[in-house]
């Protein structure tokens, strides 16, 4: 019954000239240049453009501010304990004070009440700054279209909306999907950039634990 | 004590203010709106009543019934499936009301008061001097509800932001479809469009080639366990 898990990796070959370097490092031009200045002679500098090296550091120190608004809060709390530990993108330091801050998640429902403080926080947050919507509130009102007098149907009517997170609430998991997407953006990636196919078919054949 | 008996009891005291017994999930009684706070007094300090707990309080709108309680409920408004407002002119034509659920922790009995007021004219007595937590309950049911509570402290919004007009809970309210610069209504997404012509993409991100199928439409492909 029980394959060993050998066989798998043996049964899926990557394609020639795969390097899984390029995917693991956070920023592939800035690896790039620290892997050609290792070759090089003369180690004491580096050659990068400003612009990646600024990238990069702005995407492995995104710092939140605090602003959870209703369940997905929860969520967002969970993503940042110990179990799921959103600190190891970076992205721990919630902050008390927009002024401090990169990135917003918007984790709940926006009420009409609430857009006016959302808005002013945004404002007050120093350039560059991103936003994510996270949960069904915040993209498009959830269950609260249809009859919610005060709720405002999707956040992006009033802050402009970087990457969208699904999920009612969604799971912390899906938060750091959504934060790796933002860092992908940050860096000039696609948004929505797909893994590789031969990783996609890899990771279908892992069977999953039955709970 | 049983709730028919406190009926009796409220009867016995103050007459025509306390009209019908009401036989429903909650018992209670149905009294005149002007001398609430009269009864509530009675029944907080009777020493064989002892109500000290205010558990709830809350407005309630009877639009489609009569004062029997006969009657259909009204089709809500709301927003449609493009998430605009859907207007209308209609005004309700039933009752208001506030229920007062009360409990007492000396003895172990629960009775509730009903009030109906008039849709033209929803005054009733504020209960906050009898007790204090009576007053954000009575400022949530004129937020939501507009019930107005004559003698209460400080009657004004407490859940919507001030100047907001109407009140959401009334089953003739008609939905907003932008509040102080704010939009409510919805989006027509089959209208929305992704263009990423204007997209440019770093060197090694290749733009997939065909045409593409719009979301949602795409068959998942097979050989996902779990």
């Amino acid at each position: 019954m029980t394959q060993d898990r050998n066989d798998y990796v043996e049964s899926v070959t990557p394609p020639a000239g795969y390097d899984p370097r390029r995917e693991q490092c956070l920023d592939f031009h800035l690896a790039e240049d620290l892997a050609a200045m290792a070759d090089s002679d003369d180690k004491n500098f580096i050659l990068t453009t400003v612009d990646n090296l600024f990238d990069w550091a702005r995407l492995s120190s995104v710092w939140p501010v605090t602003f959870g608004l209703a369940c997905c809060a929860i969520e967002m709390m969970a993503a940042s304990a110990t179990r799921y530990d959103i600190d190891r993108f970076g992205a721990g330091a919630f902050r008390a004070t927009p002024r401090q801050a990169d990135l917003m998640i918007v984790s709940g429902t926006v009420t009409a009440k609430m857009a006016t403080r959302l808005k002013r926080i945004y404002e007050q947050m120093p350039e560059p700054k991103w936003v994510v919507a996270m949960g069904s509130c915040a993209i498009g009102g959830g269950p609260y279209f249809k009859y919610g007098y005060h709720v405002v149907k999707g956040v992006d009517f009033i802050v402009p909306v970087d990457v969208y997170i699904p999920g009612c609430p969604p799971r912390p998991e899906v938060l750091l999907d959504g934060l790796m997407r933002l860092q992908d953006k940050i860096r000039g990636r696609r948004d929505d950039a797909k893994p590789p196919k031969w990783i996609a078919d890899y990771a279908r054949k892992i069977p999953y634990v039955k709970r | 004590m049983e709730a028919t008996a406190i009926h009796a009891l409220l009867q016995s005291r103050f007459g025509d203010a306390v009209s019908d017994y009401v036989d429903g999930f909650e018992k209670g009684s149905l009294v005149a709106a002007g001398r609430v706070a009269e009864i509530a007094a009675f029944l907080r300090d009777d020493p064989a009543l002892g109500f000290e707990s205010l558990m709830c309080l809350t407005g309630l709108d009877w639009d489609g019934y009569d004062a029997s309680g006969k009657g259909k409920s009204v089709d809500i408004l709301g927003y449609d499936e493009l998430g605009r407002p859907q207007a209308s002119d209609r005004v309700g034509d039933g009752d208001l009301g506030v229920a007062y659920a009360l409990y007492s922790h000396r003895h172990g009995h629960k009775h509730t008061l009903f009030v109906r007021v008039t849709r033209a004219a929803p005054e009733v007595a504020s209960t906050a001097a009898v007790w204090p937590t009576a007053a954000w309950h009575e400022r949530e049911a004129w937020d939501l509800v507009g019930i107005r509570f004559t003698g209460h402290p400080d009657l004004k919004r407490i859940l919507l932001d001030e100047g907001w007009e109407g009140h959401p809970l009334r089953k003739d309210y008609v939905m907003p479809g932008a509040w102080q610069g704010v939009p409510l209504d919805g989006r027509d997404y089959a209208a929305c469009k992704w263009d990423e012509s204007g997209v440019t993409l770093p060197d090694d991100v290749k733009r997939p080639e065909g045409p593409q199928q719009p979301e949602g439409t795409q068959q998942p492909e097979s050989g996902n366990q779990g």
